[in-house]
């Protein structure tokens, strides 16, 4: 499932072009007020919410300096309605049947070797790599965040509202400051600066391909990423692909997202 | 007879039973030699193996309490939820009050914020590693002045402000993260919520290595680490008390405990492991807000001390191993001595000379061989130590670590002297006291007839 170094090379390399042609030509528009910019978090997380179920294959390549390339393959089902989330991993062999569970705000972690559930926090890097929860899970910025508007900016040949999102008192987020590119057209997200506590720059990450799907329950379109490349910007060496594959938005099962359905996965 | 009269006889008799005693060891020569020669062997052995432990045990003591725990800490964990807990020191100030008023005012008080992260050369050269952050405030900290070797860079300059955050690395950390003075490393950790922060810290000084310690502590300064773990400023790690004598740890650990439950604090049960083993523990437990943690510095490295003890159990073992070898051979020695002295211990004993005196006669030979010999190993002992000190022998990295310091360093403590002087000679008695039995119970007319 490895992919290919030089095909690596160039997707860095046209992520990287992509964000400086974005700094090179900044247009100033009219700034938004916090109602607008409400909105424009409104209008994100609702082109990505479904209505009812989801269930999407992924691929989450990591790349560490000095460490043995990791590629898992992993299933990532969604209840949204009622903020359910459950990620089961399938490949490589070794990880088969490991899996996160989130309910009601707490997300738990199931190995099958030692046969034990944990409680994790939200900010679990998931499967030890540069993701983490809210990667895979639908989108809560207007919930989770309050947002100032910095101006348009053109982000390689998209013009892009830069947004800079603060998290709301007692809400659990992986990062307090997330600095966010969102096309002005499509109100896709581009970009993601998360900005840790001190104010350094933790990780970025980069959203190059959208896709959407019909969904019956919601009677609309849903918006998800097919790609977000996640920069590890403490461990500069440190790269995580998300590929995001087969994405089904029919009905699940109703008791799926239990310990005991997950558990059983492993049996 | 009157008391005197009897203790003047007493005194007499012993006196000529030392003469016989030394006489006798003269005249067998050869054997004294032998046996005197292996009782000053042994006893030079345990001089040397009894220095070395309590070199490597003062140097330990010297280091670690400088450079990552004090004689007594009054540490704890603050809980968030009753499932978070940092190791953290709420309102430290108010702490150190009955703790000030509770010791002598001459004893050495700190305090440092602890921490544990990555430290990441931010260049993207070298490798990250995972270590112990330590917040200090160098100017209170002699005790890091004087152990600390610096390499290069200045440790004062870690007071600097204007170039931001600033660290002390030791020699390996540097080269791994392939740092110098001037870089700049990030320091990045969990934080008791669980969100991840990080900082941009200047190094301002390497160190020579100094053992295990070194291989997992850095230094900063206090308000780097509470900028990221986002505590205030009335917040500490720990509170490291330094005693004058460090054998007075246990009962002011205790003291302490009990004056601070006074306080009205909450003190966790006594447990010997160090802080961050303890979280499993802390996290299970089903409390919330701050409680103290008193431990000594044994508790806090008890994970380390056990090459200690493995040295310690080495020793004991060899040393019993060679007690018993040594035994038996007086034994053997002294049973010929006995068949070789038959006719003569049947003359002694025809002449007038008590069983008891014939028993007193050759525990006194074995006692005067093993105590002069034991003396003599001694001194041997103390002049080899000083030698392999002042050779400064360099020892090999792996030992290096446990050693804390690079050059074998070895110790002859009082109490190391009196064990050599005392124990080899009790062994050489006890292994004695049955040929010297059998000798004394033998009948004189069956020894004058023995034909030897």
């Amino acid at each position: 499932m490895k992919h290919s170094s030089k095909l690596l090379l160039l997707c860095t390399a046209a992520t990287i072009a992509f964000g400086l042609v974005g700094f090179s030509s900044v247009s100033h528009a009219e700034t938004l007020t916090a109602d607008q910019v409400l909105k424009v978090l409104q209008t994100v997380d609702n082109r990505q919410r479904n209505n009812g179920d989801y269930r999407a294959q992924v691929i989450i390549d990591q790349r560490e300096k000095d460490k043995n390339d990791l590629v898992y393959d992993a299933t990532v089902y969604r209840r949204d309605e009622r903020d359910r989330l459950m990620i089961l991993f399938q490949r490589p062999k070794t990880e088969r049947g490991k899996g996160y569970l989130r309910i009601d705000h707490n997300l738990w972690f199931y190995d099958p070797r030692v046969g034990k559930w944990e409680r994790r926090t939200e900010r679990e890097r998931i499967g030890g790599t540069g993701s983490n929860r809210q990667d895979f899970d639908q989108s809560r910025l207007a919930e989770e965040f309050v947002g100032t508007h910095t101006g348009d900016t053109k982000l390689g040949r998209y013009t892009a509202h830069k947004l800079i999102l603060k998290a709301k008192p007692g809400i659990d987020v992986a990062y307090p400051t997330v600095k966010m590119w969102v096309d002005v057209e499509t109100y896709n997200t581009l970009k993601v600066q998360d900005i840790a506590a001190s104010g350094k720059l933790m990780r970025t990450s980069y959203y190059p391909k959208w896709r959407k799907l019909y969904s019956e329950s919601k009677g609309a379109d849903v918006w998800f990423p097919k790609e977000i490349r996640i920069f590890d910007e403490v461990e500069k060496s440190n790269r995580t692909i998300i590929m995001i594959r087969k994405v089904d938005l029919k009905s699940l099962p109703t008791n799926i997202f239990t310990k005991a359905w997950l558990e059983s996965k492993s049996r | 007879m009157s008391q005197s009269t009897k203790k003047q006889r007493m005194g007499s008799n012993m006196a000529r039973l030392v003469l016989i005693a030394g006489r006798n060891l003269v005249q067998s020569r050869k054997r004294t030699l032998m046996l005197g020669t292996a009782f000053l062997i042994v006893t030079m052995l345990l001089v040397l193996v009894n220095s070395l432990t309590t070199g490597i045990r003062h140097t330990m003591l010297r280091t670690v309490t400088t450079l990552s725990t004090g004689h007594v800490n009054v540490g704890g964990f603050y809980k968030i939820t009753s499932g978070q807990a940092a190791p953290v020191v709420t309102k430290y100030e108010e702490v150190l009050q009955p703790v000030r008023e509770a010791l002598p005012s001459d004893i050495g008080i700190v305090d440092r914020v602890r921490g544990w992260g990555k430290v990441v050369n931010p260049s993207g050269e070298g490798r990250p590693m995972q270590l112990g952050l330590t917040g200090i405030n160098i100017k209170q900290e002699t005790g890091i002045i004087d152990v600390v070797e610096v390499l290069d860079g200045s440790l004062m300059d870690l007071t600097r402000t204007d170039v931001g955050h600033t660290a002390v690395l030791f020699e390996k950390q540097a080269k791994r993260l392939e740092v110098g003075v001037g870089d700049t490393i990030t320091l990045s950790v969990v934080t008791p919520n669980r969100s991840n922060n990080a900082i941009d810290a200047q190094v301002v000084a390497i160190c020579k290595d100094v053992g295990l310690m070194s291989a997992w502590n850095v230094f900063t300064r206090k308000d780097t680490i509470r900028s990221l773990y986002l505590l205030d400023e009335g917040a500490t790690g720990a509170i490291q008390i330094y005693l004058k004598d460090v054998d007075d740890a246990p009962e002011t650990a205790e003291a302490l405990r009990a004056v601070l439950a006074d306080a009205g604090y909450g003190i966790l049960e006594p447990d010997a492991k160090p802080f961050w083993m303890k979280f499993q523990t802390v996290t299970r437990e089903d409390w919330t807000g701050q409680k103290l943690d008193v431990t000594t510095w044994e508790d806090e490295l008890a994970t380390i001390l056990w090459t200690l003890q493995a040295l310690q159990g080495v020793k004991t073992i060899v040393f019993s191993v060679l007690l018993v070898i040594i035994i038996v051979g007086l034994m053997n020695s002294l049973w010929m001595t006995i068949r070789e002295r038959t006719r003569e211990i049947g003359t002694l004993r025809a002449i007038g000379m008590g069983r008891n005196s014939v028993l007193a006669l050759f525990l006194l030979e074995a006692g005067i061989l093993s105590t002069v010999a034991s003396v003599l190993g001694t001194l041997a002992g103390i002049g080899v130590a000083a030698l392999l000190n002042a050779m400064n022998i360099q020892v090999g990295q792996g030992f290096q670590l446990f050693l804390m310091r690079d050059t074998v360093h070895l110790v002859i403590g009082g109490s190391d002297i009196a064990i050599a002087l005392t124990l080899i000679p009790a062994c050489a008695i006890l292994g004695a006291l049955y040929p010297a039995y059998r000798a004394a119970r033998m009948k004189p007319v069956t020894a004058l007839q023995h034909v030897s």
